[in-house]
């Protein structure tokens, strides 16, 4: 076992701070490409289906990991509506590291399940923790200029009536 | 199923938020040496040496080469592990295989974070894959914060209950040595007061960010008969791993998906001729990063019924005094040194099947304990220990 | 924050491929330790270079460390190494990065100063590239301001 020991009088520490952003570069390869060529082209969700199991792939791959096979070319253009399942959002500022800053996007979030039934993390416009409670049904509200970066097309789920 | 191992061996250090008097190398070689009093071994009769950490905490690459020598491993073997969250657990699997092959008489493995190097959070956040998950991810608190309200809705749990979970964790912190939040909380009230951190989540709902590590020394058959009286055997690891979540990381509030820990748990207890895990097994230290967690835990891990594991706190079941104590440690809720902890849910259970936990020993007699681990995205590894095989 | 975290995306000029182009910023904050704080505390205070010594194997490590890599023994025997040292071997850096103390070109040297068993890496001036020769010997020149860092030690030079 170890002891503890303790100082007669207070120590000086040494800290070392390393505060630099760090550049990276990401590819998305072909399948999630035509998923950002349609939503940066036609404000528009695809994906693909595998063709053994037929169950949707999302978010689109090159392969279906649980049937062991390459997920290949059926895509499917899916509705940008859904139907929250949960949601929660910030109450004590988080770091967020893509922004370099505290609550850097103030939306709550919510996983969100497509109507084609692919479920998706993303924000929801509703701010007031009351109203929270009772949205249902969402759809997306598309970035009118600056699209390019797939899912971050989308700015937010507004709640619609249905 | 290879040749028998034992731990023969246990340390840790007493696990803090800040470690200002001491760097990374520094805080592991405690762990290091305090295993190796523990089994009264020297450094060099340690033959391969694994460590495990969540690297992109710290942003240290490769710290198993930093730390080569404090770590005892100067000119061996050894392997960092990473298996995410459960890296700690893994890595106790490692030297077990490593041991139970034959090729290795003994090993010591290690799990370390020094979470006051970085934002763990940040870190947890910086994982999701660019543009994909940009600025929509919380980390893993916003996971387990939806994970809390989805439990809420389904099984009728009030969040007094999770109140008396985090009671239970603080009364265990309060009577281990090495815990880092001992908080003295006395009453639920206390703890619904504390402010949200992600709705509904609550700052006293959630673990810490703790800077420590944990060693452990495995020992074959032979050698660990000759080294201790109380030898603690490994009966089984099983690991069960699969992609994420297909509604998030963590939580799976859409109640679709099939999680781990079940299929864990099955293997585990058909594997051992478990058929009632609370009476065949003894106790059980789990990976709860929150209360809420913990109650779901019971349910996956075959405690209770499915939306019963509520019902066990209001019982008291799983009290230090209860007929099946979980997390008489103070669990994760109190000390998170995010790649230790795994390794410390198995310290801890060694600890009480060796009778060695002190004030935090339960009643009930210890000769099975059961550790796990839990990673994102959704993956278990269950540690089964036994006093003799 | 928003412009030194701004994004690019890259789409590929012959397939529906994007890179993007992005950054990660979450700050680090590195505890020297006790021991480590010491060394670098007698650099600003004393522009005094310390080592610890290990007497079962008769090394003296610098910068000072907390163990003995050989014999796993815990250091706690402090003493002052040389400020002069001989140089085991050297490079240039051309190129920049975004993390060099100063801009390149930077020459690095390793040196073992004297009463150390070890080499200390750091940086070589007021010499041109051409005469470094292994075994010169060298002296380290300390920053008149110094803050408790190894850059407390501006560099080392030749040894007249």
């Amino acid at each position: 076992m170890t002891t503890e020991k303790k100082a007669d009088k207070k120590p000086e520490y040494i800290k070392v701070e390393i505060a630099k952003p760090r550049a990276y570069r990401w590819s998305t390869g072909k399948y999630l490409g035509k998923l950002y060529k349609e939503a940066m082209e036609k404000k528009r969700l695809v994906t693909n289906r595998c063709p053994k199991c037929k169950q949707l792939l999302w978010p689109p791959s090159a392969v279906c990991g649980r049937c062991n096979v390459e997920a290949g070319e059926d895509w499917v253009e899916m509705n940008d509506k859904g139907t929250v399942i949960q949601y929660t959002y910030l109450v004590f500022p988080l770091w967020d590291p893509h922004y370099g800053d505290r609550l850097a996007n103030p939306y709550p979030t919510a996983t969100i399940k497509l109507d084609e039934g692919v479920f998706l993390v993303h924000f929801l416009e509703e701010k007031d923790p009351e109203k929270l409670k009772k949205v249902k049904r969402v759809q997306a509200v598309w970035k009118e200029e600056g699209r390019g970066r797939g899912l971050a097309d989308i700015l937010y789920f507004r709640t619609i009536d249905e | 199923m290879g040749n028998r191992v034992a731990i023969v061996g246990i340390g840790q250090t007493y696990h803090k938020s800040n470690r200002k008097d001491v760097n990374m190398q520094e805080m592991v070689g405690e762990a290091v040496r305090a295993a190796l009093a523990d089994a009264q071994m020297k450094a060099k009769d340690v033959e391969a040496v694994f460590t495990a950490n969540m690297e992109t905490f710290e942003n240290i690459f490769l710290p198993d080469e930093l730390m080569a020598d404090e770590m005892a491993a100067f000119m061996k073997p050894g392997l960092k592990v990473g298996t995410g969250g459960t890296s700690g657990a893994s890595v106790v699997e490692e030297g077990f295989h490593f041991v139970a092959s034959g090729l290795f008489d003994t090993a010591m493995v290690i799990g370390f974070e020094k979470q006051d190097c970085g934002d763990t959070t940040a870190a947890i956040t910086a994982a999701v894959t660019p543009v994909w998950g940009k600025g929509v991810a919380t980390g893993a608190i916003g996971e387990f914060a939806k994970q809390a309200l989805t439990y809420m809705e389904k099984t009728g749990a009030k969040e007094e209950h999770a109140a008396m979970v985090r009671l239970k964790a603080d009364k265990g912190a309060c009577r281990n040595p090495y815990a880092h939040l001992k908080l003295g909380l006395k009453t639920v009230k206390e703890v619904l007061d504390s402010g949200y951190l992600v709705w509904p989540l609550r700052l006293l709902d959630f673990c810490p960010q703790s800077c420590g590590a944990c060693a452990l020394i495995l020992a074959s058959e032979h050698k660990a008969k000759k080294l201790t009286k109380k030898p603690v055997w490994i009966a089984d690891v099983v690991t069960v791993h699969q992609e994420p979540f297909r509604a998030g990381s963590f939580g799976d509030p859409t109640g679709t998906e099939e999680y781990t820990q079940d299929i864990a748990a099955e293997r585990l207890y058909k594997r051992n001729g478990i058929t009632n895990p609370i009476k065949d097994i003894c106790m059980a230290e789990i990976y709860e990063p929150s209360n809420w967690e913990e109650m779901s835990h019971y349910e996956h891990l075959h405690f209770c019924p499915k939306n019963e594991g509520w019902k066990m706190v209001e019982k008291g079941i799983t009290e230090m005094e209860g007929a099946f104590p979980v997390n008489p440690s103070g669990g994760v809720l109190a000390t998170n040194p995010i790649g230790a902890t795994p390794t410390i849910r198995v310290a801890e259970a060694a600890l009480q099947v060796r009778g060695d936990a002190g004030e935090h020993q339960v009643t009930r007699d210890v000769h099975t304990a059961l550790a796990t681990a839990l990673g994102g995205p959704n993956w278990t590894v269950m540690t089964l220990l036994k006093r003799s095989l | 924050m928003a412009e030194l975290m701004a994004d690019r995306v890259e789409k590929l000029k012959d397939a529906d491929v994007f890179v993007y182009h992005g950054k990660i910023f979450i700050p680090n904050t590195y505890t020297a330790g006790a021991v480590g704080s010491r060394f670098l505390i007698e650099l600003r205070d004393h522009k005094k270079i310390m080592g610890t010594r290990c007497p079962t194997c008769d090394k003296v490590y610098v910068p000072a460390r907390s163990i003995c890599k050989y014999c796993f023994a815990q250091l706690d025997q402090w003493e002052e190494v040389s400020d002069k040292g001989t140089l085991l071997t050297y490079t240039v850096a051309g190129q920049s990065n975004g993390v060099q103390p100063v801009a390149p070109p930077i020459i690095y040297g390793i040196i073992q100063l004297d009463g150390a068993s070890t080499g200390l890496v750091h940086m070589l001036s007021e010499v041109d590239f051409e005469k470094l020769v292994i075994g010169m010997r060298v002296k380290a020149v300390f920053r008149e301001k110094r803050v408790g860092s190894i850059l407390d030690i501006k560099y080392f030079k030749p040894l007249a």
